[in-house]
């Protein structure tokens, strides 16, 4: 379209040409007034906020507890928002010693050691530097996370990492009260759990934006539970018995007649069964029939654990203990990889609802899609102009490109943006028709 | 003809007085014409001007900036009257009984029993803080996810980590004040903090001279803390937040769209 003729508004309000916003119109001004809605919703929020501060210092008021006393070591943690700086002070003991030699600046410039202390220092510094550097390493004009999956999920790393390192910083009050939890189990709080987080989000963020994450899945799942059959063989063959001295093998074949091993034994069935089902479906299974799988065999074995709990705490209450330390030692892989597997095949496979939208609204209404289009040529409800994925987005089609479009894939193909549109229709076409599309498009899972 | 009233008259002999003097007639008139003219709105966003579609349930979470300022201003008005009766003096003293005590600690209980509404007033800036740095963890969370500080944004991102810190760094001398136990211990961990940053020996001495005034926790670094709390935190603090919020005002806010 001439910009002459756009400027001069011959086109305005006819069908498919929007209203021209510019810098020269000040007649029509979108938005709403500062004053008063702006003003009353802020004062809404405002008044909540100090009625909230109110009820809070009434009914929660904070104490100031006994003085400062030289003679005496308080127990405190600090304050909620900087445990992760004492959970990570906690762990500095974790990293060697180094003496910094003399040509090396030592005790000039760098000091004469960098000990528990100094790295305490710069381990605090962790979630605090890439904060700063981040606009100077994610230099990308992308803005949405589903379109940049990977700076998405690793916020969703640190998120996670500040959490976990602030619930170890109260590891010896969580010790105290469930002593069967170990040290070590919460030391690796810091590296098994965001790690899952990182790999489930990026799954899934890239699911938000209508990626095809079969091999994802089937590489996550299948690390899972294979991390899950090493972790569960070494408590086998090493696990809780290794202190008396029979030969791994004999041991291994003498369990079953082992009644303090039947519940951990129980225990390990279920999880080895459950990954490597979730496993199993989503590699073979046709995408429906495998969600069917995932949620009864999760249901199935959750009532099964939950019924086994209950039949050997009143059968053979040592065998639990045995099974509640082990479980507890290796909580990070028998209790964070199943759950790992349900939600990276839940966030993998799902459907995206209205983010598809969200995907086409990068569209600025060049035009090229209605110069390309065939039906637009032919249609009588679509010669006056269609832009086709902008008309789309605002609901102004009249179904018209719903049921009309040959899919003929010529509008994507001059899209300057590459917006999927004919994928689009497929989608919606398969929404009204009550038939949600399998995750790949439906390559792997055609019935 | 009747006389006018007392009030009438005095009322336009203050205005008039201050009107003369002061005259607001140019400034009103400006700002009229802005506010009727030019920016009738809060400033359009570039999704707004154009219509596009954004995901609109992510907009609550524009309000959190919003809500960490105001409680900022509520912070700073029950800080001031918490300031009249506060005595930022940690020294360590012993009451008739033998128990240990110190002048901040006796100010704290006097603020908290004695005042009237001390509790009160104590509570709001204490469950204010846990507010207003909620509010800017979540508040960059926002940024972070909808990637609002890319390009221009980037000063302002670099200004908001800068805020952050200087938000923790007030969250930290503010429970450090009270002279409890918390205190002390918080103070502790500063201080070896502090010692041990890395770099050259003299660097820690002059970190740990410079914050807390003493390379053991005796009770002096409440002054330190104090000060920082109430007079330098605010002012570089307040500066910063104009500065952010200017940026905002001209950059537009940064939606996902």
């Amino acid at each position: 379209m001439e910009i002459k003729a756009v400027r001069e508004g011959v086109y305005e309000d006819r069908a498919g040409f929007p209203r021209q916003y510019g810098p020269e119109r000040s007649d029509h001004q979108p938005g709403i007034p500062f004053w008063p809605h702006e003003v009353y919703r802020d004062l809404v929020i405002t008044f909540l906020l100090v009625a909230i501060l109110f009820f809070l210092s009434a009914f929660a008021t904070p104490l100031v507890g006994p003085s400062a006393n030289p003679a005496v070591q308080p127990y405190s943690v600090p304050d909620w928002y900087l445990l992760f700086s004492w959970g990570l002070l906690k762990i500095a003991d974790l990293f060697p010693v180094i003496h910094v030699p003399e040509n090396f600046g030592g005790g000039t410039l760098i000091g004469t050691e960098i000990d528990a202390a100094v790295w305490g220092d710069l381990l605090t510094a962790i979630p605090v530097i890439p904060i700063f550097l981040l606009p100077f390493i994610d230099r990308g004009r992308e803005t949405r996370p589903a379109k940049s999956p990977f700076r998405a999920a690793g916020g969703m790393y640190m998120i996670a990492f500040v959490f976990f390192a602030s619930v170890y910083a109260a590891n010896d009050r969580i010790i105290a009260t469930w002593p069967f939890i170990h040290d070590d189990t919460l030391k690796w709080l810091f590296v098994v759990p965001p790690t899952l987080v990182l790999v489930a989000s990026y799954v899934g963020i890239r699911r938000l934006g209508f990626r095809d994450m079969y091999w994802w899945i089937v590489a996550s799942l299948g690390a899972s539970f294979a991390i899950v059959s090493l972790v569960a063989a070494q408590v086998f063959v090493l696990g809780p018995w290794a202190a008396d001295g029979i030969d791994p093998l004999t041991r291994l074949a003498m369990l079953p007649n082992n009644p303090a091993a039947h519940p951990l034994f129980a225990f390990m069935i279920i999880v080895l069964a459950y990954t490597g089902i979730v496993f199993f479906a989503a590699v073979a299974l046709r995408e429906r029939k495998a969600k069917q799988w995932v949620l009864f065999w999760s249901l199935f074995f959750f009532f099964l654990a939950v019924g086994l709990v209950k039949f050997f705490a009143d059968t053979n209450p040592a065998g639990v203990g045995v099974a509640l330390e082990v479980i507890a030692y290796h909580g990070n892989w028998f209790i964070a990889f199943p759950l790992f597997s349900l939600i990276t095949y839940y966030v993998g496979t799902r459907t995206p609802y209205s983010t598809y939208e969200y995907l086409l609204n990068e569209c600025y209404q060049c035009g090229k899609c209605h110069t390309v289009c065939p039906v637009t040529k032919v249609e009588d409800d679509a010669l006056g102009g269609l832009n086709l994925v902008y008309n789309t987005f605002k609901k102004q089609h009249d179904g018209v490109p719903l049921w009309t479009c040959l899919a003929c894939d010529a509008c994507s193909a001059v899209c300057p943006l590459d917006i999927k549109y004919s994928d689009y229709i497929l989608e919606e076409r398969s929404k009204v028709m009550a038939r949600p599309m399998a995750a790949d498009g439906g390559r792997r899972s055609a019935e | 003809m009747a006389r006018e009233s007392l009030v009438s008259r005095l009322n336009k002999k203050v205005f008039g007085y201050l009107a003369s003097r002061f005259p607001p007639t140019p400034w009103a008139d400006l700002t009229r014409r802005t506010v009727e003219t030019v920016q009738r709105q809060v400033p359009r966003s570039h999704a707004e001007k154009y219509e596009l579609k954004t995901i609109w349930y992510w907009y609550p979470l524009y309000c959190l900036g919003g809500i960490s300022f105001v409680a900022f201003i509520l912070l700073t008005i029950t800080g001031i009257l918490l300031g009249f009766y506060y005595i930022p003096d940690g020294t360590i003293q012993f009451t008739q009984t033998g128990d240990v005590t110190s002048r901040a600690y006796e100010s704290m209980n006097f603020i908290m029993n004695d005042v009237p509404f001390g509790f009160m007033i104590r509570g709001l800036h204490h469950w204010g803080a846990h507010i207003m740095i909620a509010a800017v963890f979540l508040h960059m969370m926002r940024v972070y996810f909808t990637g609002a500080y890319k390009k221009p944004r980037e000063l302002n991102w670099l200004l908001g980590a800068v805020l952050l810190i200087i938000t923790l760094a007030f969250g930290y001398s503010g429970y450090v004040l009270p002279a409890n136990d918390l205190s002390r211990a918080a103070a502790t961990i500063g201080i070896n903090m502090a010692k041990a940053s890395p770099g050259p020996p003299w660097l820690g001495q002059l970190l740990t001279m410079l914050i807390f005034g003493e390379p053991d926790p005796t009770g002096f670094y409440i002054i330190r803390m104090y000060w920082l709390h109430v007079f330098i935190l605010p002012m570089v603090g307040v500066l910063l937040m104009i500065l952010h919020m200017a940026l905002v005002w001209i950059q537009g806010v940064g939606e996902p769209h």
